[in-house]
This record gives structure tokens, sequence and C-alpha cells, in this order.
């Protein structure tokens, strides 16, 4: 069946072609509907809780989602200097889409000295002397409410607040406003020593940029390195270009469908094209691999069709398990509750799934057609190649002579690496997603050095009597909340309406140095009528019933915010007490929250990845022992990367979180290969260790090749904009060089040590079943034992004349015979007697297997015959791997001999 | 026969008492009027009374939609000298009861204004706008938005006139009237509807000649003869995107109300002595009864 679907292409080749072509068009139409998403949301878990809160919140005290403009210079408070930014101030007003813009012009001061109390804006207008300009910047840097918000210490910083509203929810809008944001910027630029907007508009823009660039140079970088790894260890224009071809149509596909069905682009999407390419490749690399072998076991006229074929036979049934297993690496993120990862798992899924396919279509395709006729020097020259033969000559030298010590080292390596992943850490920030020294990331120190951290969080707090926050006692507890704010040292700063009351009242009193709250709830209302309200938004409800925190910070590390918001909210549940509802809400926390699940999705995601080739190795090798071994090639190259990461400080984030998986989805393609092979030369063998040398021998340099590829494929990725796509790139190149010393150093010495039997080879073989049941040596067995039975002994074919078994030589096996038929002949001196003819079902040499002695007769094949060979050395090995077959053959071979024993004696006794 | 005489007699006295005012209408509406005689017409046509007590709401809308409401009690007198002495007194909430804005416009044109806090304590604290103009108390309104603006401060400039939904206003750009240019900063640009010389829209302009606060006056009540008052002024904060509405629920002209000595410190504490803190207080509303005007 799977052959035959792998003919397809060679067999119907316009038919295959004129369908690939036909999806191939009508995917592409869907291309022009991708959309691209960058937004802060796809981060956010859709069903996290908060998040409801969070837009309850913003609704009430405005949104978090705010553009500073930072200006810097020494003579700011100069009238020139002040008119300009009021011109810049009014011009961004003009902006479609500003829907506020707080800046120095806007805000309002309290002053009182000697009994007068002025109300005023701090600035109205552009002051026109020297004495107004200085005037301002005392009134400025004297309110506290204002300091590290609006204006750094010495007066040299100020920063402009810009809210946006995209009223049409565009798409283009973050893009836009940030454009015209940065054109009326430029206007001003030769004014002032710096000025530069960090905000959500440049974040997403940049965001969006980078992942263009990412696009326009990964891909084609992806191309180089595929064609000049492939070139260099296959040295074949075909084999380069055949994972050209179904990349490009794979590409088209992926893409195509993601704009038909609605799925975003987002920045890990970038990757996709050179994961495509390179992953794709490796499937490309193991069938060529077999073509070439093909050719060379088939010489002759019909020499391509017959490679096509071997390819199909020998390749066709792993690469499906390998499609399944790469693609179940990928489709294990996609219930991560994270947008952003889902987006690409599925993306990824459905490439790696559509990859397989076309990969089975169209390199029978491209054979039929470009593909060689007879063996070249290629396959021995990839044999030879000094690199992989380097590499195993080093690897055959070690399992032979130190098999032990290589799994002890692996186990301490794999200890120490552990101990090291124990220091990983997430992340989730956003702007982790730069590298440190993009302007974006520079411009955002600079605000968090001079004034304070661009991410802001909310400590709301709710009451459930009206005007609870004009109670003195309730404002305390802001007040309360924000000196504890204060003593974990973490944040930049906090401001709340305790602030405002407690400004008011030192004004009030005459700028006294103590600034206690106002001690009455009359007094607190009566201060509050000289503000307005819009200088309250922020801060409390208009009936006063709910208040705000509103807390700025620069944390970049999930795990250390996460832990700080937990400690805050054991404290906070102390100060509100029971009469009092609070929420910590911030699209910066819901962000770094989504990180902690990042974790848990991860290691749920490894759990089930891992069960699940577990299960369908030792499904598809028939032994607990298979899925085992499966595993260990993949669960190493893991141990060591994650040691890496903790070792090198590189957090978890969305990118790196995948790493593994993706790893481990791809390292097991290898494994599956190796152990295919192995079990199709056991079949021959009853040499296990011969088996492991000959499979590791054959397996080497495709897996080799097909792992440094994949290695420079993924490491091309550290050239992404985005760190997280860099260090994803590195760490899966890592991982895959790891796994080559795994799959090719480990995994080979453990192999020796067990016997697989392939559920498929168990499943297609075809062997009368009149046979199975008339013979002795299968009775009182399931049909699936028998066939696992037949599937650990050695299969030979002996032509018609040929000796089965040679009088007076010792051999300690028997046969069963499946077909054909043979006749044994004894004979003495110069005679023969015919004693017997054996047919299928029968079986001979029992008495050797079970004892050390020379054969009594010949057995020779009067027609063509196929037997099984049982030997005895062998089936004393497989009863530890599958001692209940080889029990219930013993007891058979008992029985066969026991009658045989009865026979006799009746025999004697009737002579 | 002589009912019907006089009848016909007071028929024809009107008709030339109307005729002559519709004479004084149609000259004052011609195009050479300057904006100061406008202004003037307008000053003569609604001057304030000497002596006014008014009640009113407060209702303050921020840009959410959300509403907080004040009651207060406006007394107004103006003194022979010109003096004009002005006090704004709340009563609701109860918090801010007792919370009183005290203005004095002295002849020369020069403005004190005050304010108490009960809960602060028996103390006038000056308030010092340092001539922004700015709001009071929380309100978008200033304390010259509300008492009328002295014309000899000010120099009007007549722009084209405007008929909006069939009402004809004429239309005067505001100036400081030491400034002579039209270059310089426009302040305000008054609506005056024609036909009964009332100014119901203003447009108030920041430095840069935007818009920043329309104040408009609806549910104008004839008060005497042809002197109108608007029960509702609304005030809009266009970059705040606030709302003031002042509501008048009632209104008196009389001595006996507006008397000389509550413009005084002494007066204020006397009935608002300072409060001594306290956590829980009565929240009723003193003008929870149906609104009238006097």
């Amino acid at each position: 069946m799977i052959e035959q679907i792998y003919m397809l292409g060679y067999r119907h080749r316009a038919f295959v072609g004129l369908f690939l072509l036909l999806v191939t068009i009508f995917t592409a139409a869907g291309l022009q509907r991708l959309q691209i998403d960058t937004g802060i949301d796809s981060l956010i878990p859709a069903d996290d809780p908060s998040r409801l809160v969070y837009q309850k919140v913003m609704r009430e005290f405005g949104t978090d989602n705010k553009t500073i403009i930072y200006i810097k210079d020494a003579n700011l408070w100069t009238p020139e200097k002040l008119a300009k930014i009021e011109e810049l101030h009014f011009a961004i007003e003009k902006i479609d889409g500003v829907n506020r813009v707080d800046s120095l012009f806007t805000l309002h001061t309290v002053k009182g000295k000697g009994g007068k109390i002025v109300s005023r804006p701090l600035l109205a207008a552009s002051p026109k002397t020297e004495e107004e300009a200085l005037d301002a910047k005392k009134s400025a840097l004297a309110n506290p409410l204002y300091q590290g918000n609006f204006f750094s210490e010495n007066g040299e910083v100020t920063a402009m607040m810009v809210s946006v509203i995209d009223a049409e929810d565009s798409n283009n809008f973050s893009r836009t406003i940030h454009l015209t944001l940065e054109e009326q910027i430029e206007t001003y630029r030769s004014d002032f020593e710096r000025i530069a907007q960090v905000g959500p508009p440049r974040i997403n823009a940049e965001l969006k940029n980078s992942l263009y660039e990412d696009f326009i140079l990964l891909g084609p970088l992806s191309v180089v390195v595929l064609v000049v790894s492939i070139l260099i260890f296959m040295r074949s224009w075909l084999s380069a270009m055949v994972p050209l071809v179904t990349s490009l149509i794979t590409i088209i596909w992926t893409f195509g469908a993601l704009g038909w069905i609605g799925v975003p682009l987002n920045i890990l999407s970038a990757m996709i094209p050179s994961l495509i390419i390179v992953i794709g490749s490796t499937e490309d690399t193991h069938m060529m691999s077999a073509f070439l072998r093909g050719l060379k076991e088939n010489p002759g006229k019909n020499s391509r069709r017959e490679a096509v074929k071997y390819m199909a036979k020998h390749i066709g049934l792993p690469m499906a398990l390998t499609v399944l297993t790469t693609t179940l690496g990928f489709a294990s993120n996609l219930f991560s509750n994270i947008g952003l990862i889902q987006q690409f798992s599925f993306a990824a899924t459905f490439a790696m799934l559509a990859n397989g396919f076309i990969t089975i279509l169209v390199m029978p395709l491209m054979l039929s057609i470009f593909g060689a006729d007879e063996s070249t020097s290629i396959l021995k020259d990839m044999e030879r190649n000094s690199l992989p033969d380097r590499i195993m000559s080093v690897f055959r030298y070690s399992q032979v002579r130190f098999p032990i010590s290589i799994l002890v080292f692996t186990a301490i390596l794999c200890a120490f690496f552990l101990f090291q992943a124990s220091k990983l850490y997430v992340t989730n920030d956003p702007l982790s997603y730069f590298p440190s020294d993009r302007p974006l990331i520079q411009d955002a120190k600079r605000i968090h050095e001079d004034l304070a951290g661009i991410k802001i969080f909310f400590i709301s707090l709710e009451s459930k009597q009206g005007k609870a926050f004009q109670k003195p006692k309730n404002i305390q507890k802001l007040a309360d909340i924000q000196r504890f704010l204060t003593h974990q040292g973490v944040y930049d700063g906090s401001i709340s309406l305790a602030d405002h009351l407690q400004f008011l009242n030192h004004e009030f009193r005459g700028g006294s140095p103590e600034n206690p709250l106002p001690e009455s709830r009359q007094l607190v209302a009566q201060y509050l009528m000289f503000l307005h309200r819009g200088d309250l938004d922020n801060y409390v409800s208009h009936d006063y019933r709910r208040a705000n925190i509103v807390v700025r910070h620069n944390i970049t590390d999930s795990h250390t915010l996460n832990q700080y918001i937990e400690e805050l909210q054991e404290v906070i549940v102390k100060i509100a007490g029971p009469d009092m509802k609070f929420f910590i809400v911030g699209e910066n926390l819901m962000v770094n929250k989504a990180a902690e699940s990042l974790m848990t999705a991860q290691v749920k995601a490894l759990a089930l990845l891992m069960a699940l080739i577990f299960l369908i190795m030792s499904i598809m090798f028939t032994s607990f022992k298979g899925g085992l071994i499966a595993l260990v090639p993949a669960i190493i190259p893991i141990a060591l990367m994650f040691g890496i990461m903790g070792y090198l400080d590189i957090p978890l984030n969305p990118g790196t979180a995948m790493v593994a998986v993706i790893a481990i989805g791809i390292a097991i393609d290898g494994t599956i290969h190796l152990l295919a092979r192995y079990n199709e030369l056991c079949r021959r063998t009853s040499d296990y260790d011969d088996a492991v040398n000959t499979a590791v021998n054959d397996e080497a340099t495709p897996l080799i090749v097909s792992s440094i590829a994949l290695a420079f494929g993924f490491g091309i990725l550290i050239f992404s904009n985005f760190t997280i796509v860099a260090q994803f790139g590195a760490l899966a190149a890592a991982t895959m060089l790891f796994s080559i010393f795994a799959n090719l150093l480990v995994t080979p010495i453990i192999m020796t040590r067990i016997r697989l039997v392939g559920l498929y080879q168990i499943l297609s073989m075809s062997i009368d079943p009149k046979v199975l049941d008339g013979s002795p040596l299968l009775q009182n067995m399931s049909n699936y034992q028998r066939r696992k039975a037949i599937l650990i002994s050695e299969l030979h074919e002996f032509e018609k004349g040929e000796l089965l078994v040679k009088q007076d030589t010792i051999g300690r096996n028997m046969h069963l015979i499946l077909s054909g038929e043979a006749e044994v002949i004894r004979r003495d001196g110069n005679e023969s007697h015919s004693l017997a003819i054996l047919k299928p079902g029968q079986i001979f040499g029992e008495v050797g297997y079970i004892r050390e002695t020379e054969r009594t007769a010949n057995v020779l094949a009067t027609k063509k015959v196929t037997a099984l060979r049982f030997d005895y050395e062998r089936m004393q090995k497989d009863l530890k791997f599958f001692p209940n077959i080889v029990a219930k053959l013993n007891f058979n071979i008992s029985y066969i001999l026991g009658e045989r024993l009865a026979d006799m004696v009746a025999k004697s006794k009737n002579k | 026969m002589k009912l019907l005489l006089r009848s016909q007699l007071f028929f024809l006295l009107s008709l030339l008492i109307s005729l002559s005012h519709l004479q004084e209408c149609i000259g004052f509406t011609s195009s050479e009027t300057t904006g100061a005689e406008i202004m003037e017409e307008v000053d003569k046509r609604h001057k304030q009374f000497p002596y006014i007590y008014e009640e009113q709401s407060m209702i303050l809308v921020d840009r959410y939609g959300e509403q907080d409401t004040r009651k207060a009690r406006r007394y107004s007198r103006v003194e022979e000298d010109g003096t004009v002495r002005f006090l704004l007194l709340f009563d609701y909430p109860q918090e801010v009861k007792g919370v009183a804005l005290l203005a004095n416009r002295e002849p020369d044109g020069k403005t004190n204004k005050y304010i108490y806090l009960p809960a602060y304590g028996e103390q006038l604290l000056e308030s010092a706008d340092e001539g922004n103009g700015d709001n009071f108390l929380g309100t978008d309104f200033s304390v010259e938005n509300l008492t009328g603006e002295i014309l000899s401060d000010h120099r009007y400039v007549r722009r084209d006139d405007r008929e909006v939904e069939k009402v004809k206003y004429f239309v005067l750009d505001v100036y400081k009237a030491k400034n002579t240019s039209t270059k310089d900063r426009i302040l305000r640009r008054h609506f005056i509807q024609q036909d009964n010389l009332y100014i119901t829209l203003t447009h108030h302009f920041d430095k840069h000649r935007r818009i920043a606060r329309i104040q408009s006056h609806h549910d104008l009540k004839e008060v005497d003869h042809d002197m109108l008052r608007a029960n509702m002024i609304l005030m809009e904060n266009m970059k705040n995107q606030h709302q003031s509405l002042i509501k008048t629920s009632r209104r008196i002209f009389s001595h006996d109300y507006v008397p000389l000595e509550i413009f005084t410190a002494e007066w204020l504490y006397e009935n608002y002595p300072h409060i001594e803190p306290t956590e829980e207080i009565d929240t009723d509303d003193p003008f929870d009864k149906k609104e009238t005007t006097e």
C-alpha cells in the first residue's frame, strides 16, 4: 500500500503533476489574504481570566497603551526649547488617532505659600522670558507627582505621553501612528540633544519591519545553506534541486492555506520557510540515499524504476513515521494557550505534513524524469566522505573499546547539564525579542534610567461602599501598598490618589516638610475640588469606590516579576482587608504571567510528545524496549540543550521553549531510520553486533549529512532580527549536532542489546495460512504469535538442487519449510536412500537444534524452497527479548521430539 | 363705545412703541455698528442686577460621561462705587458643604479671590490664578465667565453676521483692550442673538487660536422687560473633554437675600465653622425638592 503511494509520482506523472499544479494555484490565491499579527495580544492566553478585569480597569482608569516621547536637552528650560516642545505637543495632538497628549503644557499644579493658593497649569503656554521658564522648572521639579513620570531629577529630560485609540481597528494603525509621530519628531530632532518615541506603536511597527526583513533574509539564506551542504556531501545537483522544489511548493501551500483559513503570521512565522527548506530536505536526503542504493543493487535495464521501487520499499514506512513524529513535534504546541505559539504551531504542523505529502509525490516524479539510470560513484563518495567517515571511525572505536564508559559518561554529562538546566528562567517580555543593541531597546533603557520604566501595571482596589476613597483610612491603604512597593525595591515608581492628596496637603500647609495625608474625609473632598476630574482619571473612579495605583517598572525577567507580584498580592490581602477587593492588572503582567504557563505548557507538550513517540515506536517495533530506545537519542540532546540554556543564561521564551519538542520530533527521525535498518538486517543474520554495525554504516552518512544540514539550516536563524528566533536557531542547531552523538554513539551500544520486529513486517507478511496451521512447530499459537515467531527466525531461499542440510556436518539449527519441496536423503557409502519428502509446514533438523550432533542425512531442494531457519544460539538470545514466543516454540519442539520418540518406541515394539 | 375708543387708543400706542423699537433694532443691525457699540447695548439690555441670589446645581461630566453633582448658592452684589462682590457657597455634597469662593472686583477692575475650606480651618486662602483666568474648584468655568466681562478692559471686533437655523447672530471677537492689532491673541468669540441681544454662545480660544472651551446659554428667561437670564449654562472643555453645566433652579433679585455681611470671612466662620475630622457624615441632598424660579 505504502509502496503504491510512493510510486504514484513515477507511474502517473501527468496526473500527479496536474494535481500539484492545481493545488498550488489554488493555495497561491490565498497568499494575498495573508495577515500579519505582531500585536501584544497574541502573547496573552485567550482564556486568561484577568483579561476581563484588565479591560474593565482600562475602561475606568485609561489605557496603559501609551507612547512616551522622550526629550533630553541640557537647556530644556529655555523659552526657545519650551516653545519647540509646545509646537510638537500641538502637532501631535492634531494627528488622527491621537486621543490625548499629556505634557508639561497640560499638567496642572497647586502651590501654597503664605496663605495663598495658586492652582494653575504648569505652563499654560510657552514662556516668554528666561525667568518664567525657570519658574516653571522649579514648579515642575518640586512636584513629586511629576518627577520620574514627566521630568528627570535634574530637569534635563521631559516626557510627553501620547495615548492613541484605533477607532477603526485598522491593520496598519500602529505603523501609521508610529510613522506620523516619527515624522513630527524628525522635524524637531535638531532642536534637542535627543528625542525619541517608545511605545506600543513603535514596538509593533518594528516587529513588523523586522518580520519582513527576516522573511527576505532567512528564506534565501536557508536555500544557499541547503544547496551548499547537499552539494558538499552528496555532490549531486538533483539532490539539491529536489528539496528546493518540494520546499517551494510547501511554502506556497502553507502560506496560501494560512491566508485562506485566516491564521495570521507572527514573529515566529519568519522561520517557517527556513524550517520547511531545512527539515524538509532531510527526508529528501534519505530518499535520495535509498534511490542511490537501489541503483547499486538493481543494475540493468530498468534500474531507475527498480531503484525508485527500492526506495519506496525501504524508505516508505520510516519516512511516513518520521513525517509523523516531526509533525507531532510541532503539533504538540497546538494546544498552547498563547496565540503566538499556537498560530506558529498550526502553520508549522501544516507545513510539515504538506512537505511530507509533497515530497512523496514530487521525489519519484522528478527521479522518473531526471534520475540517474546507473549507480555512479556518488554513493561510494558519499560513504567515503571524509567528515561522516571520520566521525564514524571515532565512534566505532569508542563503541568497541569503551561501551560502558560511554554510557556512564553520557549519564554524567546529562546529569551535569540537567543541573545547569535548574538555573533556567522564563521571560515573555516583547522587548526581549529584540537584541539589546537595537535603538528601540537603547531608547527604552534611557527612559528607564532618566525617568521610569516604560512598563506599567495597575493595582486596583475596590470597595463596596460609595466614596470609600474619600476616607483617610482607605487612602492610607493606598499609601501603605505604595510603601511596600518601595520596600520591594524593584519598581521605578508608583502614583496614586494618596500621592495627590499628600501633595495638596503639603502645599496647603505651606510646604511643611512632612506630607501626611489629610485627616478628615471632608478635607479630602475639599482638597480634591482643586483638581480636575481629568487629573484623577487614572487614579480614582468618579464615585470614589475604586482607586488605582499606577506602577512603572523595567523588569524583563517574567519569573522574577511574577514572584514579586505574588509577594505583593499576599501583602495587599492584609492591607486591603476583607471588605475590599483588589486586582493587579496590566497587559505587561498578563504577558509575563503567560510565561509561566509557557513553562508548564512546554513540560506538558514534551511529556505528551515523548509518550506518543514511545507508544508509536513500541507499537511499530512490537516492543516497549524499542519505544524506550527510540527515546534515548531524543532525551540526551534535550538534556544537553536545556543545560546549555541554563549555563549561558538563555531564558525560556516563546522561541526557545519550542526547541525541545521540535528537536525531538526531528532527532527521532534518524533513530527511526537506524532502527528500521537494523530490524531489516536482523532478518538476514544471527549476528546482532554485525547487524548494528551494518545499520550504522548504512545510515551514518545520511544521518550525519541531514543533521549537519539541519544544524546549518537552524544556524542561519541567528541572523534573525528577533533574539528569540536567533536563540531558537542556535539551540536547535546545537541540538541537531548533539543528536548525531546520541544516534550514532549511544544508540548503537543499546541496540546491540535488543532485538526488534517491525509491526509492519508482521502485518505485511504473505504466507499461506494452511502452511502455518499445518506446521507442528507453530501449533497452539495465535496468528500474530506465529508471524512474530517467523520474523525472529532467519528467512532463506534455496534453488532446486541446492542442499538445505548436509549430512555429517554439525549445525545447531532447524528449518521450517514455507514453500517448495525437499527430499531427505541418507547416504551410506555410495548408496543413497530417500527417507522422506518434506512439504510446506514440515520441519527438519530439530535434533541438531536440541543437541550438537552430526547431521544424519542430506536435505535437498527438489523444487525452489523458502524456509525459515531457527538457530539455537539466536533463539537463546531471543528468549530474553521474546520470552513468550521462544517458550512456545521450545514447547512445540519438545512436543515434536516427544512424538517422534513415541513413534520410534512404537516402531521398535512392532519390530 | 368709550371702551372701543380706549382699546383702539391702546392698540395705536402699542404699535407706535413697537415701531420705535423696530426702528431701534433696524438701526442697530446696520453693518456700520461697531463691536463695542453692540456690546454696550448687550450690557445695557441685560445689565447685572445689583443684588442677585441664585440656587444652582453644578453638573460636572468627565470624558467617560460620568457625572458629579454639586449644589451651591450664588450671591452677587454690585455696590454704588462699582465694586462687585461675589460669593459661591457649596451645600452639596455634604463633604464640601461650606466651601466658598469669595471674589471682589474693585472699580478699577482688580479682582481678589479667596477660598474658604471649613475642613482646612478658619482661614481664607487667597486664590491667585495669576491672570490665567483658569477654572475654579474643578469646574470648567472661570469666575469671569460667570460675572461677565468688563467692557473697558476689552476690545471688540465685529465679524460677519451669521445665521444659524434662521436665527441671526452678531459675531464679535474679543481681545484685550491694550492690544490693538488683530494679529494679537483672540480671547473669545461671542455669538449674540440679534433678536434679543443675548450672548448665547461663546468660543474661548487658547494661545494657538484653537477653540479650547465652548460656553453656551440655554433656557433663557425674561426677568425684567427685555432683560434675559439663562437658567442653564454649559461649558464644554474641548481639550479635556469635560463638561460643566450650571443649572439655576431659583433666582431672586432682592437686597434682603444678599446682605453685605455674607461677603466676609467672619460670616463664613460663624455659619460654617471648622469641621473636626469625622468619618461618617450625612449625605442627604439639601436641595432635594422641586426647583422653582422666582
